[in-house]
């Protein structure tokens, strides 16, 4: 697969989505609870999905796109429950720990290492791909420059 | 380390599993598709975890803005976006970008929300990101020709 500066740029932009998510779902998590305001955000999630997925259908329908379908293991469908169970973990997390910040900057951390670590040994059947010596560099700077972000706000 | 900084990490760990079965899912039905299995199938969980776990479906009385609500319109798309990406540019880019839009978005959100001013290291540290973004763009750069080439060597022996 060629990857192509727009893909990183929408990876990046999918951070920003992802923020913009998080920021609504955390003012209604304030008078409710996690648990509650990411169950909304699914079910409206899933109607937009649902509604972007059909919209795209209609405007490709024109265009043949006869695409061969593989088999792929089922087990993949259930790719949301880790995802919603993300929020409970967190949600625990939040109500427990004495420091919100250093959660957070945890939790990056568990995510960076655990992307290397996929790409190093192709987990859950994703194809391999070498760790360079620029991506430590790069890996570095994304988690300095969270930590210096995350605890500049807790100094505050 | 206290317990809970080992289940951010768990947390962490949960957040890439969560990312690689939409990236996968996304390989075979496309990224539009994949969104909604994700938040069905996320729902679904949720409506069967929040009786568990003793909270209430229902809140009466909240004043909270109606667009409290609308998360998941940005959900849906984040699902789109980072599933599509996945196989495109490797876990652990995915990983680095979505965090490097995350935090800097967050930045200004705080500033928005709060009226947190971005401090000095606030500032730093966005420019310590840019600088990884930066850095990462040398390999991007390269990683392209090599595949290119790859498959000028395969159409050349065919």
């Amino acid at each position: 697969m060629i990857s192509k500066a727009s893909d990183f740029f929408l990876a990046f932009v999918g951070g920003v989505l992802l923020s913009l998510m998080l920021y609504l779902s955390s003012i209604l998590a304030s008078d409710t609870s996690a648990i509650y305001s990411s169950w909304v955000a699914h079910g409206l999630g899933a109607i937009v999905a649902i509604c972007i997925t059909a919209i795209v259908s209609l405007l490709m329908s024109k265009k043949a796109k006869t695409k061969e379908t593989k088999k792929f293991p089922l087990w993949l469908y259930l790719g949301g429950i880790p995802g919603a169970f993300t929020v409970l973990l967190a949600a625990i997390n939040i109500n427990g720990s004495q420091s919100v910040s250093g959660t957070i900057a945890f939790a990056l951390f568990g995510q960076i290492v655990f992307g290397v670590a996929s790409d190093q040994y192709g987990i859950l059947g994703i194809p391999r791909r070498k760790i360079r010596p620029v991506d430590f560099a790069v890996v570095g700077c994304v988690l300095l420059g969270s930590l210096l972000i995350i605890y500049g706000r807790a100094g505050l | 380390m206290s317990a809970f900084f080992l289940l951010a990490i768990v947390q962490g760990f949960v957040i890439g599993i969560s990312r690689t079965f939409y990236g996968r899912l996304s390989e075979n039905i496309g990224p539009f598709k994949a969104s909604v299995s994700a938040h069905i199938v996320g729902f679904v969980f949720l409506t069967i975890a929040i009786p568990l776990v003793g909270e209430k479906f229902l809140y009466v009385g909240l004043t909270l803005p109606g667009y409290a609500y609308l998360g998941g319109v940005f959900g849906a798309f984040f699902v789109v976006v980072s599933s599509y990406v996945f196989p495109r540019i490797g876990a652990m880019n995915a990983a680095l970008f979505v965090i490097s839009g995350q935090m800097i978005t967050a930045v200004f959100l705080d500033w928005h929300r709060y009226d947190v001013t971005p401090d000095l290291i606030r500032w730093i540290g966005i420019c310590i990101i840019l600088l990884g973004i930066y850095l990462s763009r040398f390999k991007a750069s390269e990683e392209p020709k090599e595949t290119q080439n790859e498959c000028d060597n395969i159409e050349l022996t065919r």
